[in-house]
Protein backbone atom coordinates (compact mmCIF):
# COMPACT_ATOMS: atom_id res chain seq x y z
CA UNK A 1 0.00 0.00 0.00
CA UNK A 2 1.49 3.23 -1.06
CA UNK A 3 1.57 6.05 1.61
CA UNK A 4 -0.70 7.90 -0.56
CA UNK A 5 -3.25 5.54 -0.15
CA UNK A 6 -2.67 4.93 3.30
CA UNK A 7 -2.77 8.97 3.57
CA UNK A 8 -6.55 9.05 1.86
CA UNK A 9 -7.58 5.77 3.84
CA UNK A 10 -7.21 7.74 6.85
CA UNK A 11 -9.07 10.93 5.57
CA UNK A 12 -11.66 8.88 3.71
CA UNK A 13 -12.75 6.50 7.30
CA UNK A 14 -13.14 10.14 8.88
CA UNK A 15 -14.82 12.21 6.48
CA UNK A 16 -15.87 9.74 3.84
CA UNK A 17 -14.39 11.29 1.12
CA UNK A 18 -16.12 8.78 -1.64
CA UNK A 19 -19.49 9.61 -0.50
CA UNK A 20 -19.07 13.54 -0.63
CA UNK A 21 -17.58 12.99 -4.07
CA UNK A 22 -20.02 10.68 -4.97
CA UNK A 23 -23.17 12.81 -3.69
CA UNK A 24 -21.51 16.25 -4.37
CA UNK A 25 -19.43 15.47 -7.61
CA UNK A 26 -20.04 13.03 -9.75
CA UNK A 27 -23.55 11.67 -8.60
CA UNK A 28 -24.28 15.22 -8.57
CA UNK A 29 -26.70 15.18 -11.73
CA UNK A 30 -27.89 18.28 -13.98
CA UNK A 31 -30.12 18.48 -16.85
CA UNK A 32 -29.22 17.14 -20.11
CA UNK A 33 -30.17 20.14 -21.58
CA UNK A 34 -28.41 22.44 -19.04
CA UNK A 35 -26.61 25.80 -20.71
CA UNK A 36 -23.79 27.86 -20.10
CA UNK A 37 -25.73 30.45 -18.71
CA UNK A 38 -25.53 27.98 -15.63
CA UNK A 39 -22.11 28.56 -14.86
CA UNK A 40 -23.05 32.52 -14.03
CA UNK A 41 -23.18 31.77 -10.30
CA UNK A 42 -19.27 30.12 -10.44
CA UNK A 43 -18.19 33.36 -12.41
CA UNK A 44 -19.35 35.38 -9.92
CA UNK A 45 -17.90 33.57 -7.18
CA UNK A 46 -14.58 33.44 -8.88
CA UNK A 47 -15.11 37.28 -9.53
CA UNK A 48 -15.78 37.99 -5.61
CA UNK A 49 -12.80 35.91 -5.01
CA UNK A 50 -10.46 37.77 -6.75
CA UNK A 51 -12.42 41.42 -4.96
CA UNK A 52 -11.32 39.90 -1.58
CA UNK A 53 -7.66 39.01 -2.59
CA UNK A 54 -7.26 42.18 -4.65
CA UNK A 55 -8.54 44.23 -1.84
CA UNK A 56 -6.78 42.68 0.97
CA UNK A 57 -3.99 43.38 -1.17
CA UNK A 58 -5.24 46.84 -1.45
CA UNK A 59 -5.40 47.21 2.50
CA UNK A 60 -1.86 46.91 2.74
CA UNK A 61 -1.25 50.40 1.39
CA UNK A 62 -4.09 51.77 1.70
CA UNK A 63 -4.97 54.82 4.25
CA UNK A 64 -8.54 55.50 5.19
CA UNK A 65 -7.44 59.34 6.38
CA UNK A 66 -9.05 61.89 4.28
CA UNK A 67 -5.66 64.02 4.35
CA UNK A 68 -3.68 60.81 3.15
CA UNK A 69 -6.47 58.10 1.57
CA UNK A 70 -5.73 60.16 -2.24
CA UNK A 71 -2.33 59.96 -1.58
CA UNK A 72 -2.24 56.52 -0.96
CA UNK A 73 -4.03 55.54 -3.89
CA UNK A 74 -1.36 57.27 -5.90
CA UNK A 75 1.49 55.94 -4.45
CA UNK A 76 -0.33 51.75 -4.45
CA UNK A 77 -0.77 53.44 -8.44
CA UNK A 78 2.54 54.90 -8.97
CA UNK A 79 5.65 53.17 -6.63
CA UNK A 80 4.37 49.84 -5.27
CA UNK A 81 5.33 47.12 -7.49
CA UNK A 82 2.13 45.66 -9.48
CA UNK A 83 0.37 48.22 -7.45
CA UNK A 84 -1.65 49.49 -11.05
CA UNK A 85 -2.07 45.87 -11.67
CA UNK A 86 -3.73 45.47 -8.58
CA UNK A 87 -5.78 48.65 -8.14
CA UNK A 88 -7.08 47.87 -11.54
CA UNK A 89 -8.07 44.50 -10.69
CA UNK A 90 -10.22 45.98 -8.46
CA UNK A 91 -11.50 48.34 -9.83
CA UNK A 92 -12.71 46.83 -13.17
CA UNK A 93 -13.61 43.48 -11.01
CA UNK A 94 -15.95 45.47 -9.09
CA UNK A 95 -17.53 46.35 -12.97
CA UNK A 96 -17.44 43.05 -14.02
CA UNK A 97 -19.27 42.04 -10.40
CA UNK A 98 -22.18 44.53 -11.04
CA UNK A 99 -22.84 43.04 -15.06
CA UNK A 100 -22.27 39.63 -13.96
CA UNK A 101 -25.09 40.00 -11.48
CA UNK A 102 -27.12 41.26 -14.04
CA UNK A 103 -26.66 38.80 -16.65
CA UNK A 104 -26.91 35.77 -14.24
CA UNK A 105 -30.64 37.60 -12.84
CA UNK A 106 -31.35 38.42 -16.57
CA UNK A 107 -30.83 34.53 -18.00
CA UNK A 108 -32.76 32.74 -14.25
CA UNK A 109 -35.59 35.01 -15.37
CA UNK A 110 -35.47 34.70 -18.94
CA UNK A 111 -35.29 30.75 -18.09
CA UNK A 112 -38.35 31.27 -16.06
CA UNK A 113 -35.86 29.35 -13.38
CA UNK A 114 -37.27 32.22 -10.46
CA UNK A 115 -40.66 30.72 -10.27
CA UNK A 116 -42.17 28.30 -7.56
CA UNK A 117 -39.98 26.53 -5.91
CA UNK A 118 -36.97 28.89 -6.33
CA UNK A 119 -38.23 31.98 -4.55
CA UNK A 120 -35.95 32.27 -1.71
CA UNK A 121 -32.60 31.33 -4.12
CA UNK A 122 -34.46 34.69 -6.07
CA UNK A 123 -35.20 36.55 -3.29
CA UNK A 124 -31.64 36.22 -1.84
CA UNK A 125 -29.91 36.65 -5.34
CA UNK A 126 -31.87 40.30 -5.52
CA UNK A 127 -30.50 40.59 -1.78
CA UNK A 128 -26.96 40.07 -2.96
CA UNK A 129 -27.57 42.29 -6.70
CA UNK A 130 -29.04 45.33 -3.99
CA UNK A 131 -25.17 43.99 -2.02
CA UNK A 132 -23.12 44.35 -4.46
CA UNK A 133 -24.10 48.06 -5.77
CA UNK A 134 -23.42 48.84 -1.96
CA UNK A 135 -20.59 47.51 -1.81
CA UNK A 136 -19.29 49.60 -5.05
CA UNK A 137 -21.18 52.64 -4.00
CA UNK A 138 -19.18 52.29 -0.72
CA UNK A 139 -15.94 51.43 -2.61
CA UNK A 140 -16.02 54.65 -4.83
CA UNK A 141 -15.06 56.77 -2.43
CA UNK A 142 -12.28 55.40 -1.01
CA UNK A 143 -9.59 56.84 -3.11
CA UNK A 144 -11.02 60.67 -2.34
CA UNK A 145 -10.34 61.82 -5.80
CA UNK A 146 -12.68 65.01 -7.11
CA UNK A 147 -15.37 62.05 -8.97
CA UNK A 148 -15.30 59.47 -6.06
CA UNK A 149 -16.23 62.57 -3.61
CA UNK A 150 -18.49 64.47 -5.86
CA UNK A 151 -20.56 61.24 -7.02
CA UNK A 152 -20.94 60.15 -3.52
CA UNK A 153 -22.77 63.64 -2.81
CA UNK A 154 -24.97 63.04 -5.23
CA UNK A 155 -26.05 59.48 -4.63
CA UNK A 156 -25.71 60.26 -0.57
CA UNK A 157 -28.40 63.30 -1.29
CA UNK A 158 -30.59 61.38 -3.35
CA UNK A 159 -31.73 60.02 0.27
CA UNK A 160 -32.79 63.27 1.08
CA UNK A 161 -35.79 62.99 -0.78
CA UNK A 162 -37.47 60.85 1.56
CA UNK A 163 -40.05 62.99 3.14
CA UNK A 164 -39.40 64.11 6.84
CA UNK A 165 -36.79 61.69 7.72
CA UNK A 166 -34.56 62.13 4.48
CA UNK A 167 -32.57 65.24 5.87
CA UNK A 168 -31.60 63.40 9.29
CA UNK A 169 -30.89 59.97 7.11
CA UNK A 170 -28.66 62.03 4.52
CA UNK A 171 -26.68 63.29 7.54
CA UNK A 172 -26.20 60.11 9.12
CA UNK A 173 -25.34 58.21 6.53
CA UNK A 174 -22.51 61.00 5.69
CA UNK A 175 -21.32 61.19 9.20
CA UNK A 176 -22.12 65.04 8.46
CA UNK A 177 -24.12 67.68 6.89
CA UNK A 178 -21.62 67.37 4.14
CA UNK A 179 -19.65 64.71 2.24
CA UNK A 180 -16.02 64.78 4.49
CA UNK A 181 -13.96 62.53 6.40
CA UNK A 182 -16.59 60.83 8.96
CA UNK A 183 -18.18 59.79 5.51
CA UNK A 184 -14.69 58.10 4.70
CA UNK A 185 -14.58 56.17 7.73
CA UNK A 186 -18.24 55.45 7.53
CA UNK A 187 -18.08 54.23 4.09
CA UNK A 188 -14.42 52.33 4.55
CA UNK A 189 -16.19 50.17 7.43
CA UNK A 190 -19.25 49.15 5.31
CA UNK A 191 -16.92 48.40 2.53
CA UNK A 192 -14.71 45.98 3.86
CA UNK A 193 -16.15 44.79 7.03
CA UNK A 194 -20.38 45.25 7.30
CA UNK A 195 -20.90 44.78 3.50
CA UNK A 196 -18.57 41.78 2.88
CA UNK A 197 -19.58 39.74 5.96
CA UNK A 198 -23.43 40.08 4.93
CA UNK A 199 -22.71 39.29 1.41
CA UNK A 200 -20.72 36.30 2.55
CA UNK A 201 -23.70 35.16 4.59
CA UNK A 202 -26.77 35.98 1.73
CA UNK A 203 -23.95 33.84 -0.95
CA UNK A 204 -23.58 30.89 1.97
CA UNK A 205 -28.05 31.24 2.22
CA UNK A 206 -27.94 31.22 -1.67
CA UNK A 207 -25.98 28.07 -2.04
CA UNK A 208 -27.48 25.62 0.60
CA UNK A 209 -31.01 27.25 -1.23
CA UNK A 210 -29.78 25.75 -4.62
CA UNK A 211 -28.55 22.57 -2.61
CA UNK A 212 -31.49 21.76 -1.37
CA UNK A 213 -33.96 22.30 -4.03
CA UNK A 214 -31.83 21.40 -6.56
CA UNK A 215 -31.02 22.88 -9.93
CA UNK A 216 -33.87 23.86 -12.06
CA UNK A 217 -34.42 22.84 -16.11
CA UNK A 218 -34.27 24.92 -18.54
CA UNK A 219 -37.29 24.85 -20.93
CA UNK A 220 -35.33 24.94 -24.19
CA UNK A 221 -35.60 21.64 -26.21
CA UNK A 222 -37.93 19.79 -24.63
CA UNK A 223 -41.26 18.68 -25.67
CA UNK A 224 -42.59 20.05 -21.59
CA UNK A 225 -41.79 23.44 -20.76
CA UNK A 226 -43.76 23.50 -18.13
CA UNK A 227 -42.77 23.80 -14.28
CA UNK A 228 -41.95 20.11 -12.74
CA UNK A 229 -43.02 20.95 -9.22
CA UNK A 230 -46.12 19.71 -8.16
CA UNK A 231 -46.63 22.34 -5.16
CA UNK A 232 -47.63 21.73 -1.70
CA UNK A 233 -45.10 19.53 -0.41
CA UNK A 234 -40.87 19.75 -0.45
CA UNK A 235 -39.25 17.86 -3.05
CA UNK A 236 -35.52 18.05 -3.74
CA UNK A 237 -35.80 18.64 -8.41
CA UNK A 238 -33.53 15.53 -9.13
CA UNK A 239 -32.49 14.61 -12.88
CA UNK A 240 -32.65 11.20 -13.00
CA UNK A 241 -30.19 9.62 -16.03
CA UNK A 242 -28.71 13.47 -16.11
CA UNK A 243 -24.92 14.50 -17.13
CA UNK A 244 -22.75 14.52 -14.10
CA UNK A 245 -21.65 18.12 -12.45
CA UNK A 246 -17.83 16.28 -12.73
CA UNK A 247 -16.13 16.06 -14.64
CA UNK A 248 -19.00 16.83 -17.20
CA UNK A 249 -20.34 20.38 -16.38
CA UNK A 250 -17.19 22.07 -14.41
CA UNK A 251 -15.61 22.30 -17.45
CA UNK A 252 -17.65 24.04 -18.70
CA UNK A 253 -17.57 26.45 -15.82
CA UNK A 254 -13.97 26.17 -15.87
CA UNK A 255 -14.21 26.63 -19.63
CA UNK A 256 -16.69 30.26 -19.06
CA UNK A 257 -14.43 31.18 -15.83
CA UNK A 258 -11.53 31.37 -18.29
CA UNK A 259 -13.20 33.01 -21.60
CA UNK A 260 -14.85 35.90 -18.63
CA UNK A 261 -10.87 35.82 -17.04
CA UNK A 262 -9.93 36.87 -20.70
CA UNK A 263 -12.71 39.55 -21.46
CA UNK A 264 -11.47 40.60 -17.83
CA UNK A 265 -7.82 40.67 -18.62
CA UNK A 266 -8.22 42.66 -21.75
CA UNK A 267 -9.84 45.45 -20.26
CA UNK A 268 -7.28 45.66 -17.59
CA UNK A 269 -4.51 46.05 -20.39
CA UNK A 270 -6.09 47.41 -23.39
CA UNK A 271 -8.74 49.97 -21.55
CA UNK A 272 -7.49 50.29 -18.10
CA UNK A 273 -8.99 53.72 -17.86
CA UNK A 274 -12.61 52.91 -19.32
CA UNK A 275 -14.22 53.32 -15.67
CA UNK A 276 -12.36 56.53 -15.25
CA UNK A 277 -12.73 60.19 -16.00
CA UNK A 278 -10.06 63.04 -15.57
CA UNK A 279 -11.84 63.83 -12.13
CA UNK A 280 -10.48 60.61 -10.87
CA UNK A 281 -7.01 61.91 -10.67
CA UNK A 282 -7.46 65.01 -9.12
CA UNK A 283 -7.13 64.91 -5.39
CA UNK A 284 -10.65 65.66 -4.09
CA UNK A 285 -11.37 69.51 -3.52
CA UNK A 286 -14.76 70.15 -0.87
CA UNK A 287 -14.97 74.04 -2.43
CA UNK A 288 -15.34 73.15 -6.05
CA UNK A 289 -17.45 70.91 -7.80
CA UNK A 290 -16.31 69.47 -11.22
CA UNK A 291 -18.67 69.40 -14.01
CA UNK A 292 -20.85 66.82 -15.61
CA UNK A 293 -20.50 64.52 -12.76
CA UNK A 294 -21.98 61.34 -13.54
CA UNK A 295 -22.45 57.95 -11.10
CA UNK A 296 -21.07 54.97 -12.54
CA UNK A 297 -22.33 53.27 -15.24
CA UNK A 298 -25.12 50.97 -13.20
CA UNK A 299 -26.70 53.71 -11.39
CA UNK A 300 -26.73 55.95 -15.02
CA UNK A 301 -30.63 55.03 -15.37
CA UNK A 302 -31.77 55.53 -11.86
CA UNK A 303 -29.55 58.65 -12.31
CA UNK A 304 -31.70 60.19 -15.67
CA UNK A 305 -35.19 58.45 -14.08
CA UNK A 306 -34.52 60.65 -11.01
CA UNK A 307 -33.79 63.85 -13.60
CA UNK A 308 -37.13 62.85 -15.70
CA UNK A 309 -39.46 63.50 -12.38
CA UNK A 310 -40.10 67.07 -11.35
CA UNK A 311 -40.45 65.99 -7.82
CA UNK A 312 -37.23 63.57 -6.49
CA UNK A 313 -39.65 62.03 -4.32
CA UNK A 314 -41.67 60.49 -6.94
CA UNK A 315 -38.41 59.13 -9.03
CA UNK A 316 -37.40 57.18 -5.82
CA UNK A 317 -40.44 55.90 -5.24
CA UNK A 318 -41.40 54.55 -9.04
CA UNK A 319 -37.61 53.24 -8.86
CA UNK A 320 -38.49 51.87 -5.53
CA UNK A 321 -41.34 50.36 -6.76
CA UNK A 322 -39.87 48.81 -9.96
CA UNK A 323 -37.08 47.20 -7.74
CA UNK A 324 -40.12 45.77 -4.97
CA UNK A 325 -42.39 44.40 -8.24
CA UNK A 326 -38.89 42.92 -9.50
CA UNK A 327 -38.04 41.21 -6.37
CA UNK A 328 -41.25 39.77 -5.68
CA UNK A 329 -41.55 38.21 -9.56
CA UNK A 330 -41.95 35.08 -8.74
CA UNK A 331 -45.28 35.73 -5.98
CA UNK A 332 -46.67 37.39 -8.82
CA UNK A 333 -46.16 35.67 -11.93
CA UNK A 334 -47.27 32.16 -10.85
CA UNK A 335 -48.28 30.40 -14.36
CA UNK A 336 -46.58 26.84 -15.14
CA UNK A 337 -44.88 27.59 -18.37
CA UNK A 338 -41.41 28.60 -18.17
CA UNK A 339 -40.62 28.59 -22.29
CA UNK A 340 -40.43 32.38 -22.67
CA UNK A 341 -41.42 31.93 -26.36
CA UNK A 342 -45.07 31.05 -24.51
CA UNK A 343 -45.58 33.88 -22.34
CA UNK A 344 -46.09 37.09 -24.68
CA UNK A 345 -46.84 38.93 -22.22
CA UNK A 346 -43.65 38.23 -20.03
CA UNK A 347 -40.81 38.56 -23.35
CA UNK A 348 -42.61 41.92 -23.98
CA UNK A 349 -42.14 43.30 -20.03
CA UNK A 350 -38.53 41.36 -20.39
CA UNK A 351 -37.38 42.91 -24.02
CA UNK A 352 -39.32 46.10 -22.96
CA UNK A 353 -37.66 46.52 -19.62
CA UNK A 354 -33.97 46.10 -20.49
CA UNK A 355 -34.55 48.78 -24.01
CA UNK A 356 -35.79 50.77 -21.33
CA UNK A 357 -32.97 50.07 -19.15
CA UNK A 358 -30.52 50.62 -21.75
CA UNK A 359 -31.78 53.70 -23.06
CA UNK A 360 -32.07 55.30 -19.65
CA UNK A 361 -28.86 54.86 -19.58
CA UNK A 362 -27.41 55.91 -22.47
CA UNK A 363 -29.62 58.80 -21.57
CA UNK A 364 -28.28 59.57 -18.37
CA UNK A 365 -24.25 59.49 -19.72
CA UNK A 366 -25.19 62.23 -22.86
CA UNK A 367 -27.41 64.04 -20.64
CA UNK B 1 -0.69 8.31 -30.13
CA UNK B 2 -3.07 6.19 -28.05
CA UNK B 3 -5.37 7.30 -25.39
CA UNK B 4 -3.15 7.14 -22.66
CA UNK B 5 -0.25 9.03 -23.95
CA UNK B 6 -2.38 11.79 -25.48
CA UNK B 7 -4.25 12.54 -21.75
CA UNK B 8 -0.67 12.14 -20.61
CA UNK B 9 0.26 15.12 -22.74
CA UNK B 10 -2.63 16.74 -21.85
CA UNK B 11 -2.11 16.55 -18.37
CA UNK B 12 1.50 17.78 -18.44
CA UNK B 13 0.20 21.03 -20.72
CA UNK B 14 -2.73 21.64 -18.48
CA UNK B 15 -0.30 21.39 -15.52
CA UNK B 16 2.29 23.69 -17.49
CA UNK B 17 -0.28 26.13 -18.04
CA UNK B 18 -1.68 26.33 -14.10
CA UNK B 19 1.94 26.32 -13.36
CA UNK B 20 3.08 28.98 -15.23
CA UNK B 21 -0.63 31.17 -14.15
CA UNK B 22 0.39 30.25 -10.36
CA UNK B 23 3.99 31.92 -11.19
CA UNK B 24 2.13 34.78 -13.07
CA UNK B 25 -0.29 35.35 -10.05
CA UNK B 26 2.17 35.41 -7.52
CA UNK B 27 5.32 37.20 -8.75
CA UNK B 28 3.31 40.40 -8.82
CA UNK B 29 1.79 39.98 -5.39
CA UNK B 30 5.56 38.99 -4.23
CA UNK B 31 7.00 41.87 -5.44
CA UNK B 32 3.77 44.39 -3.95
CA UNK B 33 4.34 43.20 -0.78
CA UNK B 34 8.18 42.39 -0.67
CA UNK B 35 10.17 45.64 1.58
CA UNK B 36 11.69 48.58 0.03
CA UNK B 37 15.51 47.67 -0.99
CA UNK B 38 16.75 51.08 -0.42
CA UNK B 39 15.89 54.57 0.14
CA UNK B 40 15.35 57.05 -3.02
CA UNK B 41 19.08 58.85 -1.97
CA UNK B 42 21.05 55.49 -2.13
CA UNK B 43 20.47 54.87 1.17
CA UNK B 44 22.61 57.98 2.31
CA UNK B 45 22.11 59.85 5.03
CA UNK B 46 23.52 63.53 6.08
CA UNK B 47 23.35 66.01 8.96
CA UNK B 48 25.18 68.96 9.98
CA UNK B 49 28.05 67.87 12.44
CA UNK B 50 26.76 70.48 14.90
CA UNK B 51 23.84 68.01 15.35
CA UNK B 52 25.96 65.82 17.87
CA UNK B 53 27.13 68.16 20.79
CA UNK B 54 30.49 66.50 22.43
CA UNK B 55 29.19 63.82 24.77
CA UNK B 56 25.85 63.45 23.12
CA UNK B 57 24.22 61.20 20.25
CA UNK B 58 21.73 61.58 17.97
CA UNK B 59 19.31 58.43 16.40
CA UNK B 60 18.75 58.48 12.70
CA UNK B 61 16.63 56.21 10.05
CA UNK B 62 19.11 54.47 8.35
CA UNK B 63 18.29 52.02 5.46
CA UNK B 64 15.12 50.80 7.53
CA UNK B 65 16.52 50.62 10.30
CA UNK B 66 17.71 53.30 13.16
CA UNK B 67 21.19 54.24 13.72
CA UNK B 68 22.95 56.45 16.30
CA UNK B 69 25.78 58.63 15.48
CA UNK B 70 27.84 59.36 19.07
CA UNK B 71 30.28 62.30 19.98
CA UNK B 72 32.59 61.20 22.70
CA UNK B 73 33.86 64.02 25.19
CA UNK B 74 37.06 63.95 23.72
CA UNK B 75 35.37 65.10 20.26
CA UNK B 76 35.87 61.56 18.01
CA UNK B 77 32.84 60.37 15.91
CA UNK B 78 31.29 56.87 15.59
CA UNK B 79 28.24 55.77 14.14
CA UNK B 80 26.56 52.57 14.84
CA UNK B 81 23.64 50.51 14.65
CA UNK B 82 21.24 50.91 17.34
CA UNK B 83 19.85 47.84 16.80
CA UNK B 84 20.81 45.32 20.05
CA UNK B 85 22.51 42.06 19.05
CA UNK B 86 20.62 40.33 21.77
CA UNK B 87 16.85 40.84 20.92
CA UNK B 88 16.76 43.98 18.43
CA UNK B 89 15.62 46.70 20.67
CA UNK B 90 16.69 50.49 20.29
CA UNK B 91 19.77 50.87 23.10
CA UNK B 92 19.72 54.21 24.78
CA UNK B 93 22.28 56.73 25.45
CA UNK B 94 23.58 57.26 29.08
CA UNK B 95 24.82 61.14 28.37
CA UNK B 96 25.42 61.33 32.51
CA UNK B 97 27.39 57.29 32.21
CA UNK B 98 28.50 57.67 28.36
CA UNK B 99 27.59 54.30 27.62
CA UNK B 100 24.60 52.54 25.81
CA UNK B 101 21.83 50.63 27.96
CA UNK B 102 19.57 48.44 25.96
CA UNK B 103 15.93 48.72 28.25
CA UNK B 104 15.16 45.58 27.28
CA UNK B 105 17.74 43.41 29.01
CA UNK B 106 19.94 45.66 30.69
CA UNK B 107 22.58 44.90 27.80
CA UNK B 108 25.72 47.88 28.23
CA UNK B 109 28.00 49.04 25.22
CA UNK B 110 30.85 51.26 25.61
CA UNK B 111 30.46 54.04 22.69
CA UNK B 112 32.02 53.01 20.34
CA UNK B 113 29.69 49.50 20.74
CA UNK B 114 31.40 46.74 22.49
CA UNK B 115 29.52 44.94 25.12
CA UNK B 116 30.20 45.71 28.56
CA UNK B 117 27.93 43.48 30.06
CA UNK B 118 24.24 41.95 29.78
CA UNK B 119 22.87 39.51 27.32
CA UNK B 120 24.46 41.03 23.97
CA UNK B 121 26.01 38.22 22.40
CA UNK B 122 27.90 40.42 19.84
CA UNK B 123 29.28 44.51 19.72
CA UNK B 124 26.86 46.66 18.00
CA UNK B 125 27.44 47.02 14.26
CA UNK B 126 29.64 49.84 13.28
CA UNK B 127 28.28 52.45 10.28
CA UNK B 128 30.73 54.00 7.51
CA UNK B 129 30.88 57.59 7.44
CA UNK B 130 32.78 60.56 5.80
CA UNK B 131 32.64 64.56 7.72
CA UNK B 132 33.16 67.13 4.90
CA UNK B 133 32.90 70.70 5.70
CA UNK B 134 31.26 70.03 8.41
CA UNK B 135 28.38 67.39 7.05
CA UNK B 136 28.24 64.33 7.96
CA UNK B 137 27.32 61.38 5.14
CA UNK B 138 26.67 58.02 6.70
CA UNK B 139 26.70 55.06 4.25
Amino acid sequence: MTSMKRLYDWFEVRLGIKELVEKNLTGYLLPRNINCWYSMGSIILFIIALQVVTGILLLVYYIPEADKAFGSVTAIMNTMPFGWLIRMCHVIGSNMMILFVMLHMLSTLFMGSNKSPRELNWLSGFILFTLVQAICLTGYLLPWSQLSFWATTVATNSVGAIPYIGQFLVEFLRGGKLVGAPTLGRFYTLHITVIPLTMAAVVGMHLFFLERIGVSTPPFGLDNTKNRWPGGVFRYDDHPGGIPFFPNYILQDMTSIALYFAIFAAVVFFYPNIFFTKDSFVQANPFQTPAHIKPEWYFLANYQTLKLFPNEFIGLSIQGAAMTFLALLPFVDRGNEKLPLKRPLFLTCFIGGLILYIALSIWGHYS
Amino acid sequence: MNISSRRKFLVACLGGIAAAGTGATLYPVYKYLAPKQADENGGKVSFRESDVPPGGAKFFDFRGETAVMVREKSGALIALSAVCTHLGCIVQWQTDKQDFLCPCHAGRYTPDGTVISGPPPRPLAKLPFTVTDGTISIG
